[in-house]
């Protein structure tokens, strides 16, 4: 699904590890690691063709466009924006091509599974940040792609929240989606999900969660 | 009933005031999309930029052409594009936020216009080009204007579900659509158009005025984006027919009546509005 050939990302002149070579295959369910600064988060703005490389290239299976949904830290945001948090949901409907009946179905669905039902008027500044991410990953539920780059999504998120993402990861895990996890969370990582990408600066280790992550215990502070 | 006659007579008597009022209708109708978007989008001060941007080329457009309405539309809107896209690419080239470039931009092209309209010798009125006159619309300018007003109206309800997604999430509408470039370019096409039609009716600065202060106002209102075009759009309106009122029965320059009232409407929505206004308890803001 993703084939990263001899990749460098980072700002220029300033790469973040050296080339790395790396596949995800299709269907995966991948966590990336590593401590702050060391580009998690770059990675997979790269991935998602939001930030060009330094060097190599990132080949998906997919086109980038429609079949790629991206999570970014949620920041970025500008909380005065009129709109309600209804009509940030369901700006994933972009591109889509089903009758407004079903979507309307289906939003309220996704607004249920993501427990918002009953917040659908509020304006983005009446939101809690909780609130705005379960509101961000619901958007992205709509959007029903094939490859998820989710960046930090379990931020802000309560223990409730957290457990019904995972719920969520798992069931697109089930679903054959490829997914791409950005996570401080190592002992939820351990548990959770079965693949992952190490980034440090001397390069980057793909395997299994329960090798990597029991091989380093003091990364867990990161 | 006699008072509110005088609300009416002067267009109903006067062809001038008539094609004035119409102008400014249209304009206050295109401007103000446009304005919302401006704020939210956190670029209100393109539109002071782009209006001395204009300046320059309309000289240059009366120094070669005289007084005619397509010399200085082509040469307004020649140099507005220019400056508002001079000022984007150094932004986009060297990081330099937006605000200052914009901010360098406008001294140096208020400049370059006083001194073409210097070289040029001719006396064209500096005040006339900056604060214009509503009651000098034209039956060309007229047609002008509405068809600006139309053109915007129709392309802001095409590009308006891309653009607004390009303004709140534009990493988001990257991963999904190519739109956003062309959408952000469209618009400000759009803001530059509607400066260059609306500098020969009431003035450079003054249509700003109409384009910004209504839809500063708005946000006091409501919090949905729909409603805050169309209370910006109402704002507009209000503004251009009490202010020709006013410019007619106290034999006030138009352009400077119609901003002062849009000033007024702002201030009222400071002070009053329901969303965040000043008299609103708790306030969005406190000095704790």
């Amino acid at each position: 699904m993703i084939h990263c050939q001899a990749l460098r990302w980072g700002a220029p002149g300033q790469p973040l590890t050296p080339d790395v070579d790396f596949e995800l295959a299709k269907g995966s369910l991948t966590a990336v690691i590593g401590a702050n600064g060391s580009g998690k988060s770059s990675l997979l703005k790269v991935i998602a063709g939001l930030q060009k490389p330094l060097m190599g290239k990132v080949i998906l299976d997919v086109p980038r466009k429609g079949s790629l949904s991206f999570l970014p830290q949620q920041q970025h945001l500008d909380r005065q924006f009129p709109i309600s948090l209804q009509e940030l949901v369901a700006a994933g409907f972009w591109g889509s091509t089903q009758s407004p009946e079903t979507r309307r179905q289906r939003l309220k669905a996704v607004l249920e599974n993501w427990c918002l039902s009953g917040l659908e008027q509020r304006p983005l500044m009446a939101l809690s940040g909780g609130e705005l991410q379960r509101a961000l990953l619901a958007r992205l539920s709509l959007a029903d792609a094939p490859l998820l780059l989710l960046d930090e999504p379990h931020a802000a998120l309560d223990e409730l929240g957290q457990a019904l993402l995972w719920k969520h990861i798992h069931a697109w895990h089930a679903e054959g989606r490829t997914q791409l996890i950005v996570c401080h969370d190592l002992a939820a990582v351990r548990q959770h999900i079965p693949q992952t990408l190490l980034i440090k600066s001397t390069g980057c280790v793909l395997g299994s969660s329960v090798d990597l992550i029991h091989q380093q215990p003091h990364t867990r502070v990161a | 009933m006699l008072a509110a006659a005088h609300l009416w007579q002067p267009f109903h008597e006067f062809v001038f005031m008539r094609r004035a009022l119409l102008g400014g209708l249209v304009l206050a109708c295109s401007t103000a999309p446009l304005g919302v978007f401006l704020i939210l989008r956190r670029m209100s001060l393109i539109g002071d930029a782009v209006a001395h941007g204009i300046l320059p080329g309309a000289a240059l457009g009366f120094w070669f052409a005289g007084l005619s309405l397509p010399a200085l539309t082509v040469g307004g809107l020649g140099a507005g594009l220019g400056m508002a896209g001079l000022a984007a690419w150094i932004t986009r080239r060297t990081g330099l936020r937006e605000d200052a470039s914009l901010a360098a931009i406008y001294p140096i092209s208020l400049a370059c216009g006083v001194l073409i309209l210097g070289i040029a010798g001719k006396r064209l009125d500096l005040l006339h080009l900056l604060f214009g006159s509503a009651l000098a619309v034209d039956g060309p300018t007229l047609t002008g204007m509405v068809w600006v007003s139309a053109l915007s109206l129709i392309a802001m309800a095409f590009i308006y579900k891309p653009l607004l997604l390009d303004t709140l999430d534009p990493l988001f509408l990257q991963t999904v659509s190519r739109l956003g470039p062309l959408a952000h370019g469209v618009f400000l096409t759009l803001v530059v158009l509607n400066l260059v039609i609306g500098f020969q009716a009431i003035g450079a600065l003054m249509v700003v005025g109409l384009m910004m202060l209504p839809a500063a106002a708005s946000r006091f209102w409501s919090r949905r984006l729909p409603v805050l075009i169309a209370i910006a759009a109402l704002l507009g309106c209000l503004s251009v027919w009490l202010g020709l009122l006013l410019s007619f029965y106290y034999s006030l320059p138009s352009g400077p009546a119609i901003v002062l009232v849009a000033g007024g409407l702002y201030l009222l929505s400071v002070v009053f509005g329901p969303v965040h206004g000043l008299l609103r308890r708790p306030p969005l803001l406190t000095s704790q």
